[in-house]
């Protein structure tokens, strides 16, 4: 979070002004007074002007975004393809979105080229911020059709596990990835899921909740 | 170009951008990239586990894709 000062004439005046250059509405503001201010006599001796200090309760979203995209239109620049970086403010995050020729190349194996992209993005505007930005970069919507997949392998390998009431582990995959997978079984009472495995290797197992053994137990007192 | 968006890219990572050297090492199908930063940077350019020179890489690859050829980025201590 950034702290900045403001002087003006007034209080008032000052948070105006806080707010206007910060972009933020009042209450997003943290504010406190180190000097009230005062017009002196008749305004000519004595007079002070009012000073406040700003923290911002929040790392100013649109800053954010504006600042990203700058980086990666810099990055993109060095990289011979025709493209626009569209550039979005949302809850929590930035979302930059890369509308390019549909090659592929900038998404990579796996999303690689687009992680790596984003990691190097959110490293260099973090740095020059001071404060740590998350952000998304996403192509041709690439983000959204990975999840689908993602879910939908995960709901395949459980209903396997549920037939064959044995474990199963997916292929070693990034932290966001396996947040698609825990989160697509997440609600499927007869499954559960745990990472396994250092870095990145880590892998998702999904376990059957009941044993075969049990299962047939209760099946049995069931009849 | 590709030094250009090395260059780039490592003097934005690290807290002394004015000893960021790059230099390029034209062969006939592979490029090498020579990068020196630093001594305190070395490990900012680098990052853990080697997460910011792999990046870097993978960016380097795409771009020298483009333009087919092959780029080796190393980093000199």
């Amino acid at each position: 979070m950034s702290t900045l000062e403001f002087e003006e004439k007034s209080i008032e005046e000052a948070i105006e002004a806080a707010c206007r250059q910060l972009k933020l509405p009042r209450e997003k503001l943290e504010i406190e007074i180190i000097s009230k201010g005062s017009s002196g006599i008749f305004g000519i001796v004595g007079a002070r002007r009012a000073k406040i200090r700003v923290t911002t309760k929040v790392p100013p979203a649109g800053l954010a975004a504006e600042k990203s995209k700058e980086v990666l239109d810099e990055i993109l620049k060095h990289i011979d393809l025709p493209m626009v970086v569209e550039a979005e403010a949302r809850e929590g995050y930035s979302y930059l979105n890369i509308i390019s020729n549909g090659s592929g190349l900038l998404i990579g194996k796996r999303g690689k080229t687009l992680n790596a992209l984003q990691f190097l993005v959110s490293k260099i505007v973090s740095r020059q911020t001071g404060e740590s930005v998350s952000l998304l970069v996403d192509t041709e919507n690439y983000r959204a059709k990975r999840e689908e997949s993602l879910s939908a392998l995960a709901h395949q390998l459980g209903e396997k596990v549920k037939k064959t009431h044995r474990s199963l582990t997916t292929g070693p995959m990034s932290a966001q990835d396996r947040r698609v997978v825990h989160l697509a079984l997440k609600d499927d009472h007869d499954l559960r899921t745990k990472s396994k495995g250092e870095g990145s290797l880590r892998r998702v197992i999904i376990y059957p909740v009941r044993k075969p053994k049990e299962a047939a137990k209760a099946e049995e007192k069931a009849e | 170009m590709l030094k250009e968006l090395v260059e780039f890219m490592a003097r934005a990572l690290v807290d002394n951008p004015e000893k960021v050297r790059v230099s390029e090492i034209e062969g006939e199908q592979t490029s090498v990239i020579e990068l020196r930063v630093a001594k305190e940077d070395l490990g900012k350019v680098i990052g853990k586990q080697g997460r910011t020179a792999r990046a870097m890489r993978t960016l380097l690859s795409a771009a020298s894709t483009k333009i087919r050829k092959r780029a080796v980025l190393e980093i000199i201590e």
